[in-house]
């Protein structure tokens, strides 16, 4: 164990986004440049282990083709690092403004010295609307999805930590046990029916063997950390929470230089990209200086959904940030759980991410498991040659 | 991510110091090191009250602040000590990081696997224990074992971010044992500072050079935001630094970092700040004795 150090990935030189991209992910919101060009990229220099993210003037990212397979390894990651743009860089004034308008929100709160702690969740939760707001009178119960995605999720910061997976479903179940928080799942999971309790290892093998044959090993330099928390105090005693599932790049002063992914066993779903878009505000009020890209990787099916960040981007996330803080204070007002409901006639039902998923014309997907490829089937064979065919269905559950 | 560079914590306070730093030339002589310590003396025997056999309080930087917040929690049983990873975490990060300066990895998440087989193998070859969990590490699966390698990973990236420790040399001290001062009196009231890194003044290589030198500064990492209370949290890790010998100069400035808010505090060390830090304690300790009973 551990007899070396880990050693960075061979890179190719790169300057523009892959073309290989997967399924559905047809464009990204840069547009055409003056200084894209298909051929003669500039390279990209990764000796001496520095995170470094596109250059400046490579506007606009390649037009993707249909072939429906995720990345792996260096594609993988040039997908993350090249996004297409200029790396953002500091903007003082765009900082304040977007504190601003968030604590017009928070201010709210008024001065009694009362807190609340705002989590992409309770954001999403106070911003649904009546049709999608979920159930809170009743406890959220245990499921196959769930523990699925609390033992990837597991897996997954295993593989970027130590690089080696052996044992998925035995590991997973190991690593949260050492959670006293996770003690419930744990014993749920023990307590699984033979067959079900198969269905979940098969799953769950499935989908670590997709990220031991996708995820390259990071450099140390990189700086990689998982489960990363990242706090922003407001005026009001409202306190903005998040933990980043994997962050990396070193921050190096005033030009972004930090990407972060999160990960989720679900389908791919307009709620990801809200969290993703509000950790890019998180992290631009806490350090000054946004990340270049914020990403959410699908461990079902190996697609990795990049945002660039854009002080566009910032300022829709801080707008909807602020609606959400609205609607949670102004529930509270009236008496109702922390998470409130917004007013009647309020237009803060425009940012529900139930009601943004109906123009996609996305069916919302059904938590079931009859749709489990057989535990022997090789995931070449299956996934990673066609990441929509089998696999788990989940609804919406995002990894621990 | 804290963007800090922590070299500047031997050099003279910026003028735009953070609120709340202290505006005074930062020198404590042997003269004000003892009226702070003859105050916080009387102080803490006036609220100790009859002592339990046996009993002790032991004020640390956690127990200044849920006095403060949480004023309710500081008589609390606490549960029986078992090893978890976010308490391997600091030890574990710590010695990534004095790794990573000495040049032997490229970064933590490079540096804690091969630091922990080390201290286990060294556990088993000799008894003697580096971290002290090496023996429930070993017991751990290889997924557990993860947990708190990532664990120690992610907390030591903002440290090592902080600063070009390798630059520093041997003027940076990442970790060491914790500070202890223990009041006279008929109850054992013990202070307990731990920082997690000391930087030496430029031109004293052994960060010691004696009571009429310059003092060195503190670099303390802290999980949250920073709260109303963050100049007396981190002047009290002076104040036990300063206290618990004689022979090392009282530090000059104290860093906060609080990396999951990207904050950086500092506090200029002088005779009003360890006053304050003082006061402090004592009222912490009149809460514990309350709770006590």
């Amino acid at each position: 164990m551990y007899t070396e150090v880990p050693r960075p990935p061979v890179l190719p030189s790169v300057g523009v986004t892959p073309p290989g991209h997967t399924v559905d992910m047809t464009t990204t919101e840069s547009p055409w440049g003056e200084g894209y060009t298909s051929g003669g990229a500039e390279r990209v220099d990764l000796d001496g282990g520095q995170w470094q993210p596109g250059r400046n003037g490579r506007v606009g990212t390649v037009p993707v083709d249909r072939v429906p397979h995720p990345l792996g390894g260096a594609a993988l990651l040039d997908r993350l690092r090249v996004t297409g743009l200029a790396r953002p860089t500091s903007d003082p004034d765009l900082v304040a403004d977007l504190r601003s308008h968030i604590e017009d929100a928070s201010a709210l709160m008024g001065v009694d010295g009362a807190s609340l702690v705002v989590t992409p969740n309770s954001l999403a939760d106070a911003l649904a609307c009546p049709a999608h707001a979920p159930d809170r009178t009743t406890p959220k119960e245990f499921s196959l999805p769930l523990a699925c995605g609390a033992l990837v999720g597991a897996l997954f910061r295993q593989f970027v930590t130590t690089g080696t997976v052996d044992d998925a479903f035995a590991e997973g179940v190991e690593a949260l046990a050492v959670d006293e928080h996770r003690a419930p799942l744990v014993a749920w999971i023990g307590d699984l029916a033979p067959a079900e309790r198969a269905e979940l290892r098969a799953e769950v093998v499935r989908q670590s063997e997709g990220l031991r044959g996708r995820w390259p090993a990071l450099d140390p330099a990189w700086l990689p950390r998982t489960r990363e928390c990242v706090r922003v105090s407001l005026s009001g005693g409202v306190e903005l929470v998040t933990r980043v599932d994997l962050a990396i790049g070193r921050p190096t002063g005033a030009e972004a230089s930090v990407a972060f992914v999160e990960v989720t066993t679900g389908s791919r779903r307009a709620v990801h990209r809200d969290v993703r878009r509000f950790q890019a505000l998180m992290e631009t009020l806490r350090s000054a200086v946004p990340p270049f890209a914020v990403a959410t990787y699908f461990t079902r099916t190996g697609e990795l959904e990049v945002d660039p960040v854009t002080p566009e981007l910032l300022v829709a996330a801080a707008r909807r940030c602020r609606a959400g803080i609205e609607a949670i204070i102004s529930g509270r007002d009236v008496g109702a759980p922390t998470v409130g409901s917004p007013a009647p006639g309020s237009d803060a039902y425009r940012w529900c991410a139930g009601c943004a998923e109906a123009p996609l014309g996305r069916p919302t997907p059904v938590a079931t498991i009859e749709a489990l490829p057989a535990p022997s089937v090789p995931v070449a064979e299956t996934n990673l040659t066609d990441p929509v065919a089998g696999g788990l269905a989940i609804a919406g559950e995002q990894a621990a | 991510m804290t963007r800090c560079d922590v070299l500047d914590v031997t050099r003279a306070r910026p003028p735009s110091a953070p609120e709340g730093a202290r505006a005074s030339t930062p020198q404590v002589d042997e003269a004000a090191l003892a009226r702070v310590r003859d105050g916080l003396v009387e102080g803490i025997a006036s609220v100790v009250g009859s002592p339990a056999p046996g009993d002790l309080v032991e004020v640390t930087l956690p127990l200044l602040r849920r006095a403060r917040t949480c004023p309710g929690s500081v008589g609390r049983v606490e549960a029986p000590f078992a090893w978890k990873p976010v308490f391997a975490r600091r030890s574990l990060g710590l010695a990534a990081v004095r790794a990573c300066a000495d040049g032997r990895f490229r970064g933590p998440a490079g540096a804690v696997g091969p630091l922990a087989a080390e201290a286990v193998d060294e556990w088993r070859r000799t008894g003697r224990r580096t971290f002290h969990w090496e023996p429930w590490f070993e017991g751990l699966g290889a997924g557990a074992r993860a947990v708190v390698l990532a664990e120690a990973t992610t907390w030591a990236g903002p440290l090592w971010a902080a600063a070009d420790w390798a630059a520093l040399g041997h003027r940076a001290t990442l970790g060491g044992p914790d500070d202890l001062w223990t009041s006279p009196g008929p109850r054992t009231v013990r202070l307990k500072g731990r920082w997690e890194a000391r930087v030496a003044p430029a031109g004293a290589p052994d960060g010691a050079p004696g009571r009429t030198g310059a003092g060195p500064a503190l670099v303390s990492v802290s999980g949250g935001v920073p709260d109303e209370g963050w100049t007396d949290e981190l002047a009290f890790l002076a104040l036990v630094a300063g206290l618990r010998s004689p022979d090392h100069p009282v530090p000059a400035r104290v860093v906060g970092l609080w990396p999951e808010a990207g904050e950086r505090r500092t506090v200029e060390v002088d005779e009003a700040s360890l006053t304050d830090a003082a006061e402090h304690v004592v009222v912490t300790v009149a809460s514990v004795v309350a709770a006590r009973g």
